[in-house]
C-alpha cells in the first residue's frame, strides 16, 4: 500500500513537472524580441566539460565564471547568466548545442569553441544567428582566414603566431642548427608544426609524424637519433607528450625539448615525471603568478591553481559583460560593442582587426620551463 | 595530384634509416610486440576456447597497470631506491597486477557472459556485452573512482615511478658489450625474456597438466569433453584467470617501461594484441606469439620507412593480406589440437 | 506485432485482426502508417502537454530539439543499412564508419570549394574562382565511391567468416580515417574541410526576418524533413529487397553458408550485395551528415561510432529494421535527453548495453525469426543442462 502511496505522489510530482518544464518550452518560438531588460541576458559557454580532453577546457570555463561572479557582486541590479553546453570536443554534438544557443534569443553571444574543430563546425551557425562569440582556446589560424565568420573572435593568438615563436626561440634562445620537429597528425599539431618547420627552413634536420593515444616512441627516436639533433620541437598534447619525453630522455638524448600550449598544464609536470625536467613549454598565455589577485580569486573559488587559458576565459567574459553593461540588449548591439572593443585584459590587450583576432602586436607569447612539478615562467619570446 | 604517389615511393634516406640500424629495429620491434603477444594470449585463450571475442580484455591489462600504480604507491616505492627494494616491490606488482588482472577478467566472466552462455545467446551478443563491459570498466577508473577519491582517478595520464632506470647493455655506452651494431636496454631484455618466459609457462601448462588437458578437450569438443566428466564452467572460468594473468604481466612490462597509464590505455593496445592474436592464427598461443612479435616489427619497420602515422596502416594491410593467403592465420586455429 | 504475442490479452485484439478481410486490414495498416509518419513530420513542432517531455531543449542548457531530430534520422539510415550487413546478410562489420566517411568525404571534396581536389581542378582546367561540383551531382559520386569502396573490402575479405570478417572489417575502417588523415593532399589532412554544399531549395524568410537557402543552419527541422523522406524511401526499398529472392538469399547464408552453396545460391555473390548495398546506405547517411555540418575532420569518424552502430542494430534487434531504428533512436537521444548528468552518460551506457544484452539477446523488437531462434537456443541450452 506504502509504495503505491509513493507511486502516486511521485507520478503528481512528475506531472507537475512536466506541466512546468513544458510551459517553460511553449514560448521557444518567439525568436524575433531580444534579450528585453536593460543588463540582462545569457551567455553560453561551448567545450568539452566532460571526457579525455574536459582538463584543457574546464579551466577557462571557471575563469569566465569567476569574472560574472565579480561582476554581479559589483552590479547587483544585473541579471546575467552564463550556461554552459558540453559539447565534449565533438563537432558532431556541438552542431545540436550551437543551435540551441542560436535560437534562444536571450543569449547574447556564446564563449567557444573552445577546440577549433567544433568552432569550425558551429561558426557558421552562430553566424547566422548573429550570436557574437569569442574563443578562449581556439587556436587554428584557417578560423578567420577560411570561410570567414564574422562574429567570430577570439582572445588568444593563433597558430602561426605561436609557431613563429616557437621557431624564434629554437633559433635564437636555444640556438638550435638541427631541429627535430614531431607532429601528432591532428588538426592542432600538424599545422603548427608545419608553420614551425617553414619558420626554420634550413634548421630542421628532419621531422616525424605521430598519432593520438600512441605511447611508444622509438621509432620517432632512432630518426632523432641519426638526424642528430639538437633540439626537438613536438607539437601535441599532454598525453603523448609525457610517454615522449621520458623515453627520449632513456634514449640518453639530452638535447633541449620545446613544446607549445597544448602541453601547457599543471598536468604535464607530473604525468612527464622526472624526465620533464628542463623541458620547455610555449603558450600564448600571460604569466599568472601566485601572487596575483586573479591567481588567489581563482584558487579560493576553485580550490586550484588557475589552468590553462583560465584568464584568457575571464577576458572574454569580461568583454561581454561590459557589452551588455554599456546597454546592449540585443545581440547586434552585443556585436558592434565587441567590434570596436578595446581595452586591458588579464592576458593582453584586446581589440579585435577585421578578422576578428587581436593584433599580433599584442599576442603575447611565454616561455615556461619545468621545474619540479611546476610550470615556471622563463622569459617573453618577443615577435619582432 | 602527382605529390601523392610520393607516398608510394619512399625516399632511400628512409630505407637507409631502416637498414643502416636494421638489428636495433629489430629489437625495438621485438618488444613492442611482446607485450601485444602478451595481452593476446588472453584473446585467443578465450576465443580458442569459447569462440568468443572477449572485447573487454584490453581493460583487463588497464585495470592491471592501475595495480601496479597503487601497490608502488601503497609500499611507497620510488625512483632510486635499494636494488632490493626494487626486486622485492617489481615482484608484489607482478603478482598484485597478475590478480587485479585475473580477477576482472573473471569478473567479466562470471557477471556478464556467464547469464549469456546459459541462454545460449549468439556470438554477436556476446561482442556488444562485451563492449559494454569495457565502457563500464573504462568509466569505473575514469568517472566512478574518480568522483569518490578523486585524483589519481580521472581522465589524465598518471605518472608511474619507474623503478628500474634505463640502462644499455649493449650499444655504444653498454655495460655489458659495447658495439655500434645494435642497442639493447635493460628494459628491452627484461620485457623480451619475461614476456617469452611467461608464454612458454602457459604453453607448458596447457599442454602438459592435468587443467591444461581439460582447456584442450573443451577447445576440441565440448560436448564430448562434458561428456569425459570435465566441468565446462570450471575450464572457462581457468581460461578467464590465465588470460587475465597474462595482461596482468603484460601491464607490469607495460609501466615498466613507459612510467605511465591512464583510464583508456588499453584500446589501442587490445587491438592491438587482437590483430596480432588473427594475425597468428586466434586460439593458437604460438600463434599468438608470432603475431606479436611480427606485428611488433612491422610496426617498427613500417614507422621508420614512413611517418609514425601510418604504422597502423601497415599493421592492418599485413593483417588483410595474411588472411587473404591464410583465412585463419598464419598458424591456424588449433588450441584443442597436438600443436598447441 | 510479435512483441505483444506474449501478453495473453493481446490474443483477442490478434483474432479479431486476422478475421478481418484483406481489404480492411490494409486499409488499417495503411491509415496507421500515414498517421505515424505525421506524426513525425509534425515532431521538431511537438510542443503539447505532456508529450513535449521528449524535447531534448527543455533546459537552458539542452540541445536543439531539431538538430537532434536530425542527427537520429541519420543513425536511423546508418542503422537500417547495417542491419542489411549484419541482421540479413549475417555478416559482422566492425568498420561501417569507414563508409559512412566516404559518403561525407565524398560530397566534401567534390563539392566544397575549399578542399584541394577542387581547388586543383580549378586551376587546372580554368574554371571560375569558387567552382565546385554542386551537391546532386555530389550524389551519385558518393554512391558510387561507396559501391567502390565496398566491393573492394567485400570481394578480397568475404571468403572470411564470421570473427575474422569482423577484425578486418575494424582495421578497413580505421585505414579510411588514417588515410583521410594523413593524405592531405586530398583531405585537407586532420584540418578537415569547411564549406560542404547544402542540398539545392527555394528561399525561404526565417526567423529574423532575412531569406535564406532552405537548408540553412539555423532550421534544421527542413533538414530532419529530408533526412526523414530519405530514411521512409530506404525503407521502403529494403524492405522489398528483403523479401525478394536476395533477402532470401542472405537469409540462407546466414543460416547455414554451405547448405545455402549446395542448394545453389552463389554466396560469394550475395554477400558482396549486402556489402555493397550496407556500404550505400551508409554513405547517405554520411552524405547528408556532412553536408548538415558544413564542416568534417576525419576525427568525426572514429572506431567507436563503429561499434555505436553495431550497438544500435543489436541492442533494437538484429535482424529487424524497426528494432534497429529503435536501437539507433535510443542511443542517439538517451544521452542527449540526460545532458544534466554529462560525466556519467558513458558510464551508464555501458552499463545498459549489458544489462539490455543480459535480460533481452534478442533485442528490444526482435525480428520473428530471429527470437524463434532465440528461445530454440535457450530451450537447447536448458536441454543441455538437464541432461548433463
Amino acid at each position: 500500500m506504502r509504495r503505491n502511496k509513493v507511486v502516486g505522489l511521485g507520478a503528481v510530482a512528475a506531472s507537475l513537472a512536466l506541466i512546468l518544464s513544458a510551459c517553460g518550452s511553449a514560448d521557444t518560438d518567439d525568436k524575433a524580441d531580444g534579450g528585453g531588460d536593460e543588463c540582462s541576458g545569457k551567455i553560453g559557454a561551448m567545450g568539452a566539460l566532460s571526457g579525455p580532453n574536459a582538463s584543457i577546457v574546464i579551466p577557462s570555463v571557471n575563469g569566465a565564471e569567476l569574472a560574472l561572479k565579480q561582476f554581479l557582486a559589483e552590479n547587483e541590479d544585473c541579471d546575467i547568466s552564463l550556461e554552459k553546453f558540453d559539447s565534449e570536443g565533438d563537432a558532431t554534438k556541438a552542431t545540436p548545442l550551437a543551435s540551441q544557443i542560436a535560437d534562444d534569443p536571450e543569449f547574447l553571444g556564446v564563449i567557444g569553441g573552445a577546440f577549433s574543430g567544433e568552432t569550425r563546425a558551429t561558426k557558421g551557425i552562430f553566424n547566422e544567428a548573429g550570436v557574437t562569440m569569442i574563443s578562449q582556446s581556439a587556436t587554428a589560424t584557417d578560423l578567420t582566414t577560411e570561410d570567414p565568420a564574422a562574429v567570430f573572435h577570439r582572445v588568444v593568438g593563433y597558430d602561426d603566431v605561436q609557431g613563429a615563436a616557437v621557431a624564434k626561440y629554437l633559433s635564437d634562445a636555444i640556438g638550435a642548427t638541427k631541429v627535430f620537429v614531431i607532429d601528432n597528425s591532428e588538426a592542432y599539431g600538424e599545422p603548427l608544426a608545419d608553420k614551425v618547420k617553414e619558420e626554420l627552413g634550413d634548421l630542421v634536420a628532419d621531422s616525424d609524424k605521430t598519432q593520438v593515444e600512441q605511447t611508444e616512441f622509438s621509432a620517432t627516436i632512432s630518426k632523432i637519433e641519426s638526424a642528430g639533433a639538437d633540439a626537438i620541437f613536438y607539437a601535441g598534447y599532454i598525453a603523448e607528450a609525457a610517454p615522449l619525453i621520458k623515453q627520449i630522455r632513456d634514449a640518453g638524448i639530452d638535447v633541449p625539448v620545446v613544446f607549445p600550449d597544448g602541453v601547457y598544464g599543471a598536468d604535464f609536470p607530473i604525468a612527464a615525471g622526472a624526465a620533464g625536467e628542463g623541458a620547455i613549454v610555449t603558450c600564448p598565455c600571460v604569466p599568472i603568478e601566485e601572487g596575483d589577485t586573479f591567481y588567489a580569486d581563482y584558487e579560493a573559488e576553485f580550490g586550484e591553481a588557475p589552468g590553462a587559458y583560465a584568464a584568457e576565459g575571464f577576458d572574454a567574459m569580461t568583454i561581454f559583460l561590459e557589452a551588455i553593461k554599456s546597454g546592449a540588449t540585443d545581440r547586434g548591439a552585443v556585436e558592434e560593442f565587441v567590434d570596436s572593443y578595446e581595452g586591458e585584459g588579464l592576458t593582453k590587450t584586446l581589440a579585435f582587426d577585421e578578422k576578428g583576432d587581436v593584433a599580433v602586436e599584442n599576442v603575447v607569447i611565454w616561455a615556461y620551463k619545468v621545474q619540479g612539478d611546476a610550470l615556471v615562467p622563463d622569459q617573453e619570446i618577443s615577435l619582432d | 595530384m602527382l605529390e601523392q604517389l610520393g607516398l608510394l615511393v619512399v625516399p632511400l634516406v628512409a630505407w637507409d634509416n631502416l637498414f643502416s640500424d636494421l638489428p636495433g629495429h629489430t629489437v625495438d620491434g621485438l618488444t613492442r610486440g611482446a607485450i601485444y603477444a602478451l595481452v593476446a594470449l588472453g584473446y585467443t585463450l578465450v576465443y580458442g576456447v569459447m569462440r568468443l571475442i572477449n572485447f573487454a580484455h584490453s581493460e583487463v591489462f588497464m585495470v592491471g597497470t592501475w595495480a601496479v600504480l597503487g601497490i608502488y604507491t601503497v609500499i611507497g616505492a620510488a625512483e632510486g631506491d635499494a636494488l632490493w627494494f626494487v626486486i622485492v616491490a617489481t615482484l608484489v606488482a607482478l603478482i598484485g597486477a597478475m590478480l587485479a588482472s585475473a580477477g576482472t577478467a573473471l569478473a567479466v566472466e562470471r557477471i556478464a557472459y556467464r547469464p549469456l552462455r546459459k541462454k545460449n545467446a549468439p556470438p554477436l551478443i556476446f561482442l556488444i556485452t562485451a563492449i559494454g563491459c569495457s565502457l563500464v570498466l573504462l568509466e569505473i577508473f575514469g568517472q566512478v573512482l574518480h568522483a569518490f577519491f578523486g585524483e589519481p582517478f580521472g581522465r589524465k595520464t598518471i605518472s608511474i615511478p619507474s623503478l628500474v632506470q634505463t640502462e644499455q647493455l649493449i650499444g655504444p655506452r653498454g655495460s655489458l658489450l659495447t658495439t655500434d651494431a645494435v642497442t639493447i636496454t635493460n628494459l628491452q631484455l627484461i620485457i623480451f625474456l619475461g614476456a617469452v618466459g611467461m608464454m612458454l609457462a602457459l604453453d607448458m601448462f596447457v599442454n602438459r597438466s592435468r587443467l591444461g588437458r581439460g582447456v584442450r578437450a573443451v577447445a576440441q569438443d565440448p560436448d564430448t569433453a562434458a561428456l569425459m566428466g570435465v566441468n565446462q564452467d570450471r575450464v572457462f572460468m581457468l581460461v578467464f584467470i590465465l588470460g587475465g594473468a597474462m595482461a596482468g604481466v603484460a601491464a607490469l612490462l607495460y609501466t615498466m617501461q613507459f612510467d605511465i597509464t591512464k583510464f583508456n590505455i588499453g584500446f589501442l593496445i587490445g587491438i592491438k594484441a587482437f590483430t596480432a592474436a588473427v594475425l597468428g592464427g586466434i586460439g593458437n598461443l604460438r600463434g599468438a606469439l608470432l603475431g606479436g612479435l611480427l606485428l611488433g616489427i612491422v610496426e617498427v619497420y613500417s614507422s621508420t620507412l614512413f611517418d609514425s602515422s601510418w604504422a597502423d596502416v601497415t599493421a592492418f594491410i599485413l593483417l588483410i593480406l595474411v588472411l587473404m593467403i591464410r583465412p585463419t592465420g598464419i598458424l591456424g586455429e588449433s588450441l584443442g589440437k597436438a600443436r598447441a | 506485432m510479435n512483441v505483444l504475442t506474449k501478453v495473453p490479452g493481446t490474443l483477442a485484439i490478434q483474432d479479431r485482426w486476422r478475421g478481418m478481410s484483406r481489404l480492411t486490414r490494409e486499409i488499417i495498416k495503411a491509415v496507421g502508417i500515414a498517421a505515424g509518419i505525421a506524426f513525425l513530420v509534425y515532431l521538431p513542432f511537438l510542443q503539447v502537454l505532456p508529450f513535449a517531455q521528449i524535447r531534448t531543449d527543455l533546459s537552458s542548457r539542452g540541445a536543439s530539439w531539431d538538430a537532434v531530430l536530425f542527427q537520429i534520422v541519420i543513425y536511423m539510415i546508418v542503422a537500417v543499412g547495417l542491419n542489411v550487413v549484419i541482421g540479413l546478410a549475417g555478416l559482422l562489420d566492425l568498420g561501417y564508419i569507414g563508409f559512412y566517411a566516404v559518403g561525407a568525404y565524398s560530397v566534401a571534396i567534390f563539392g566544397s570549394p575549399s578542399s584541394p581536389v577542387t581547388e586543383w581542378a580549378v586551376q587546372k582546367f580554368g574554371f571560375a574562382e569558387g567552382w565546385a561540383v554542386p551537391f546532386v551531382a555530389c550524389v551519385p559520386i558518393a554512391i558510387a565511391f561507396a559501391l567502390l569502396a565496398g566491393v573492394m573490402l567485400g570481394a578480397p575479405t568475404l571468403r572470411l567468416r564470421g570473427d575474422y570478417l569482423a577484425i578486418v572489417t575494424m582495421g578497413f575502417g580505421e585505414i579510411i580515417r588514417i588515410v583521410l588523415r594523413n593524405v592531405g593532399e586530398v583531405s585537407n589532412g586532420p584540418q578537415g574541410i569547411v564549406e560542404i554544399p547544402s542540398p539545392p531549395g527555394p528561399k525561404v524568410i526565417n526567423d529574423y526576418g532575412v531569406e535564406v537557402d532552405l537548408f540553412n543552419r539555423l532550421d534544421h527541422h527542413y533538414w530532419y524533413w529530408l533526412a526523414l523522406a530519405v530514411l521512409i524511401v530506404l525503407i521502403i526499398l529494403v524492405r522489398r529487397l528483403e523479401n525478394s529472392r536476395v533477402g532470401r538469399a542472405w537469409l540462407a547464408i546466414r543460416e547455414d553458408e554451405d547448405a545455402a552453396a549446395i542448394m545453389g545460391v552463389p554466396a560469394l555473390k550475395y554477400k558482396l550485395w549486402a556489402f555493397a548495398i550496407g556500404a550505400m546506405l551508409g554513405a547517405t547517411a554520411g552524405m547528408l551528415f556532412a553536408s548538415h555540418q558544413t564542416a568534417i575532420t576525419p576525427n568525426d569518424f572514429q572506431l567507436n561510432l563503429s561499434f555505436l552502430f553495431v550497438a544500435m542494430v543489436v541492442i533494437g534487434g538484429s535482424g529487424n529494421m524497426v528494432g534497429a531504428m529503435l536501437g539507433a533512436f535510443l542511443i542517439t537521444y538517451l544521452p542527449e535527453r540526460f545532458r544534466d548528468f554529462q560525466e556519467w552518460r558513458p558510464f551508464a551506457f555501458g552499463l545498459a548495453l549489458v544489462l539490455v544484452m543480459i535480460f533481452r539477446p534478442q533485442g528490444l523488437v526482435p525480428s520473428r525469426r530471429r527470437a524463434a531462434e532465440f528461445r530454440d537456443r535457450k530451450i537447447e541450452a536448458e536441454e543441455a543442462a538437464t541432461d548433463a
